[in-house]
């Protein structure tokens, strides 16, 4: 039950992130998303010691990567 | 560290042939639409730049190669102001006050006009920040430039000069 | 120079990337002051749990952008962990004895206390190193190595990451691959599975031998990571990422150290039997997050599900809300919620009556289990564009049996005590 819940709001994030047309921004209108604090990856070493304690404190670990985002500039 | 660049040196030479030979940054020769300037003192035309060379910068403070461009716009527009050239730089930021800081740290001595409402960049549907310009001294887009790489300083001069000599050979 | 065709003066654009053909050396020194190439971070970290482990950490970490935009990134971990962990044995009504890990020792936990083995000291050192390289417009490639040495433990890591713009750079994909080597050579041996663990008398001699008679030698195992990944930019205030990941472990997932206690049908304990994990595992992770921008701050919120072969399901609940208090400074308050499903092979003892398992394990870590950490980060710019910051936060873990009997002794006695922690950090970033 559980997972079939899990699969379909999967399926529904999945759908809201296909390549519909309304969704970006124009590249000049990247004044917020380009600041370090919108980075995915923002905080790196907070993430990483996080990373290292839950690691050995839990049974799962990871996910997470840093891809993506920032001033899309050259 | 010289050691990894020289390494990545070797690794980009093959895309690099390959990219070029795609990509020259030469574009369909047509009239550069105009815009209203303003600055901080006042609006002008792009148009009332025609009988100049123009290098036309799209720019935001929170952009970091925008950093990098600034100190080789102002050594272009002291280097060839004389012979009929300037750089025209517009600002996208909607917040003004970012871009004065920027200016503060950086300051310009070409013209910088100001369009928090972003008419420009849309009209010319600037691919990405910063995108430059070259306008020919008969009002026509030539050259067109994504990003600013120091390592192209010298071919971006050499395309203002190619303009230059072409303008003073038709006088 | 000029080109008949008529195109859009988009799709005109040019400017070749990783460009580094033709121009002299002298210009790569002409960047502004304002840009500057090195980066530094710098923190360390205190986690201290009440009564039993503690832990130090430090991390520098040096960034340089290169000019044409490429990043080298070289990260020096130390850490030392000191202070006791559960054991895997349950309580008692009487004293409990117990063999170090070394098998030449033994510690003795009182009556009605969760039995804690206080050996762990250990100090680790990892290097970790990567280079992004942007190419062909809208691509970026990253690679990294990684080394960890720790008194009975050494991983080797390789990792590749490839990422792709697309849309004006509104969507990336992304896909990565790492692979892990993992070597452990146990203090005192790698005990036999399931065997007992042998507890020395105060005649040291004789039993030095038959101490290190179920222990021997060492093993490894790896670790296989795949990783897919689509980012979108939503608007000018959202950005979302959603991350696939499978990681596939072969080989030694035992940890040496951890034992089940073996009960009669009063609960009383009758030996002390070494663990057992199945020697591969594979998982799957699914990762979301999202990230807005507020007037004067930033919403961060993820969303983890991962569910592998030893039936263990975890959902992670991971949040950062940060408030900008002026130009330079903020506070960002932190929750995390997390809980998991215990393994098919937990077990939190072994009935004598019953057949022995293949695989039992008796670590709460592998347990049922919800966890939460509550936290408050202080962040602040200085004058010369150096930053600084202070992090407290409250982590508590929450064992629970998983439908487990507690027969005999064992009813009155808590087999699942929670663990309390605290965590301090400071940042120091140049």
């Amino acid at each position: 039950m559980k997972r079939k819940a899990l699969y379909v709001s999967v399926l529904i994030a999945l759908s809201q992130l296909g390549g519909c047309a309304s969704l970006g921004v124009q590249p000049w209108e990247r004044d917020l998303l380009a600041k370090d604090e919108m980075e995915l990856g923002a905080e790196g070493i907070d993430l990483g010691l996080d990373d290292h304690i839950y690691f050995s404190k839990e049974a799962t670990s990871g996910g997470r990567s840093f891809a993506g985002g920032g001033c899309g500039c050259n | 560290m010289r050691h990894f660049s020289r390494i990545t040196r070797k690794l980009c030479l093959p895309v690099l042939i390959v990219t070029t030979l795609l990509t020259q940054g030469v574009m369909a020769k047509q009239p550069a639409p105009d815009l209203l300037l303003t600055t901080a003192t006042g609006q002008h035309k792009l148009s009332d730049y025609q009988g100049q060379v123009v290098y036309l910068d799209f720019w935001a403070s929170w952009c970091k190669p925008c950093q990098r461009s600034f100190p080789w716009m102002n050594a272009m527009q002291q280097k060839y102001a004389g012979r009929g050239f300037t750089v025209v730089a517009i600002n996208v930021d909607t917040d003004r006050k970012l871009a004065d800081q920027f200016l503060a740290m950086l300051p310009a001595t070409f013209p910088v006009a100001f369009d928090p409402e972003g008419t420009a960049p849309a009209l010319y549907k600037v691919p990405g920040m910063p995108t430059s310009y070259l306008i020919d001294h008969t009002g026509q887009l030539r050259l067109a430039h994504q990003g600013f790489h120091i390592q192209k300083q010298n071919q971006y001069e050499q395309e203002i000069v190619t303009l230059l000599e072409e303008m003073e050979s038709s006088q | 120079m000029q080109l008949n065709h008529k195109g859009s003066i988009a799709t005109a654009l040019a400017g070749a990337t990783c460009a580094l053909l033709g121009q002299s050396p002298a210009h790569a020194d002409t960047d502004s002051s304002v840009l500057k190439d090195w980066k530094f971070d710098t923190a360390i970290l205190y986690y201290g749990e009440t009564d039993r482990v503690s832990l130090a950490e430090s991390v520098i970490s040096a960034t340089k952008t290169n000019n044409d935009d490429s990043i080298f990134n070289v990260k020096l971990v130390l850490d030392t962990l000191t202070g006791a962990s559960a054991n895997g044995a349950v309580p008692q009504p009487a004293v409990q004895t117990f063999s170090r890990p070394s098998g030449k020792d033994s510690y003795q936990v009182a009556a009605g206390e969760t039995p804690l083995d206080d050996t762990f000291r250990d100090t680790r050192v990892q290097v970790a190193s990567s280079w992004m390289q942007p190419f062909a417009e809208t691509w970026r490639g990253t690679a990294g190595i990684n080394v960890s040495r720790e008194y009975d433990y050494m991983s080797l890591g390789v990792n590749g990451l490839l990422e792709k713009d697309l849309f004006q750079r509104n969507t990336t994909l992304s896909a990565g691959l790492s692979y892990q080597f993992d070597s452990i050579d146990p203090v005192g041996g790698k005990p036999t599975p399931l065997s007992s663990m042998l507890i020395p008398s105060d005649n040291s001699d004789a039993d030095e031998d038959t101490g290190q008679y179920s222990k021997n030698g060492s093993d490894n195992k790896t670790t296989m990571d795949l990783l897919f990944g689509v980012t979108q930019v939503i608007n000018r205030r959202m950005l979302m990422q959603f991350n696939y990941g499978l990681s596939v472990v072969d080989g030694y997932t035992t940890d040496p150290y951890k034992v089940l206690s073996v009960i009669d049908a009063n609960g009383v304990t009758q030996d002390i039997i070494y663990e057992n994990r199945p020697d591969t595992r594979t998982r799957h992770s699914f990762f979301w997050q999202t990230k807005y921008a507020l007037d004067s701050g930033v919403a961060d919120v993820s969303y983890r599900f991962a569910t592998d072969d030893w039936d263990i399901n975890s959902h992670t609940i991971d949040s950062r809300l940060r408030f900008n208090l002026s130009d330079r400074s903020y506070i960002q308050p932190h929750f995390r919620y997390y809980q998991q499903s215990a393994a098919d092979f937990y077990q939190p003892f072994v009935n004598q009556s019953a057949p022995l398992p293949m695989y039992a394990s008796a670590d709460y870590r592998v347990g049922e289990m919800t966890a939460y950490t509550v936290g408050l980060k202080y962040g602040r710019e200085l004058d010369n564009g150096h930053e600084w910051a202070v992090r407290a936060e409250y982590y508590q873990q929450d064992p629970k049996n998983a439908g487990f009997d507690q027969p005999g002794v064992l009813a009155d006695l808590d087999l699942y005590p929670s663990v309390k922690a605290v965590i301090l950090q400071f940042n120091y970033h140049f």
